[in-house]
């Protein structure tokens, strides 16, 4: 999978991503709560079969540093 | 660790809830969230109701309870019961334990021995391993398995990250030494390195006690060190990696298939945990029972049995049902079954008091 590929399958699959680009600032997203780093979480073990823990997730700033995470550890 | 115990049945289950009906979109409002983040979370996870224990209520309250209907539905003596065995993390006192209190309020045989086990989510599984090991190799014929917790009573109300989940309930399943039964398995397993995603820091010998400061996380929950603390994230994490393989090792030893089963019961956390987890297993989601948390929100040891009575209760009492499922939780810890339960006693869901 692409980036851009990547970046459209969190866009389908998590409803406050679904505008976002890769410059979208995380924590400025109506939503960004534990919920949607729980999403963010299945999302990763459904998608790309990786496991990532919460605190991997918080540390992102945007969505462009979310999908370096999902790259880094493919 | 796996275990198979031959010759011993499930002859019966009740479960009894907390009396208060707690409304999870009521309850946000009343707490300032607006009502779209509310109903996003209440859609995703699935959130509805929850029922919790009125003031001055216990898991000992609620699992007597559910312990005096089981052998009233079964025409039982408490005399005739070999042992018990209670399952809590909310026991009434640190000492003595809740299966001795319970052993008086019943007024079982001296012969009969009491304990408790110290877990949560997992704990009926372990609970239902233990009474059927009594059984299978440890002399006794009949034993109470009781499982059970006040889980609310622990949340900060200003913590929205565990307050809105948990109910309270208190369950009884009576187990039997039998000679003509299918043997059961189980899968137990634990990961210490992780016991810190599920916490309560005071209350215990480490931290018996102290000023009650409240904190204020990077999400903006509130909570104090005798609050329940828990870190959703990894807890569903740790979840997906060991649930799935749990179930698919003990299937495997049952020698039953994802297919052949009549029902995957799993701890009722929430409807997206459920779901997710259903899915990696292989069960569709007909199979498996999801509706305890939206009525009784998550209750802790107690929610297995709840789900098998609230979903698969009329089948249950009058068939046998090939079922899998599997208890995860504070420890972290987890443990899988399957086996054949019924035809079985099921004394309904009730609220206590009444």
């Amino acid at each position: 999978m692409n980036r851009l590929e990547m970046l459209n399958a969190l866009k389908a699959d998590i409803d406050i991503l679904a505008r976002a680009d890769e410059a979208t600032v995380l924590g400025a997203l109506p939503g960004w709560d534990s919920l949607a780093i729980l999403l963010v979480v299945s999302h990763c073990e459904h998608v790309h079969d990786l496991e990532v823990r919460g605190p991997q997730i918080r540390a992102c700033h945007t969505v462009a540093d979310l999908l370096d995470l999902i790259k880094s550890l493919s | 660790m796996h275990s198979s115990l031959s010759n011993i049945r499930v002859a019966g289950i009740a479960v009894t809830t907390g009396s208060i009906v707690r409304d999870f979109i009521a309850d946000g409002l009343a707490a300032g969230v607006e009502r779209t983040a509310l109903e996003r979370t209440a859609q995703t996870i699935g959130l509805r109701e929850r029922r919790v224990a009125a003031p001055g209520v216990t898991a000992l309250d609620l699992c007597a309870d559910a312990s005096e209907r089981l052998l009233a539905e079964m025409g039982l003596d408490a005399t005739s019961i070999d042992a018990v065995i209670f399952v809590t993390q909310t026991p009434d006192h640190s000492q003595p334990n809740n299966a001795s209190l319970l052993h008086g309020r019943l007024g079982l045989s001296k012969s009969a021995p009491a304990y408790d086990l110290s877990l949560g989510c997992s704990g009926w599984v372990y609970g239902l391993h233990q009474a059927a090991l009594l059984c299978a190799h440890g002399g006794a014929a009949r034993v109470l398995l009781c499982a059970g917790d006040t889980l609310s009573r622990l949340t900060n109300p200003g913590d929205r990250s565990t307050d809105p989940l948990f109910g309270d309930a208190g369950s009884a399943t009576l187990v039997e030494k039998t000679g003509r039964a299918a043997p059961f398995h189980f899968v137990l397993g634990a990961d210490g390195s992780g016991a810190q995603a599920i916490i309560v820091k005071q209350g215990g010998a480490r931290q018996p006690g102290g000023p009650l400061t409240e904190k204020i996380d990077e999400d903006g929950n509130r909570r104090h060190d005798a609050n329940l603390a828990m870190n959703g994230a990894d807890v569903f994490s740790f979840t997906l990696r060991e649930v799935p393989t749990s179930v698919q090792s003990v299937l495997r030893h049952a020698g039953f298939s994802p297919e052949s089963l009549d029902a995957l019961v799993l701890h009722q956390a929430n409807r997206f945990m459920l779901s997710t987890l259903a899915k990696k297993i292989g069960v569709d989601e007909d199979r498996t029972p999801m509706g305890v948390v939206e009525k009784y929100g998550n209750q802790s040891s107690a929610s297995i049995p709840c789900a098998l009575v609230d979903g698969l209760g009329d089948r249950l009492t009058t068939g046998s049902l090939k079922i899998a499922g599997c208890g995860y939780g504070v420890g972290l810890s987890w443990g899988a079954f399957a086996g054949e339960f019924g035809p079985l006693a099921v004394a309904p869901i009730l609220p206590f008091p009444r």
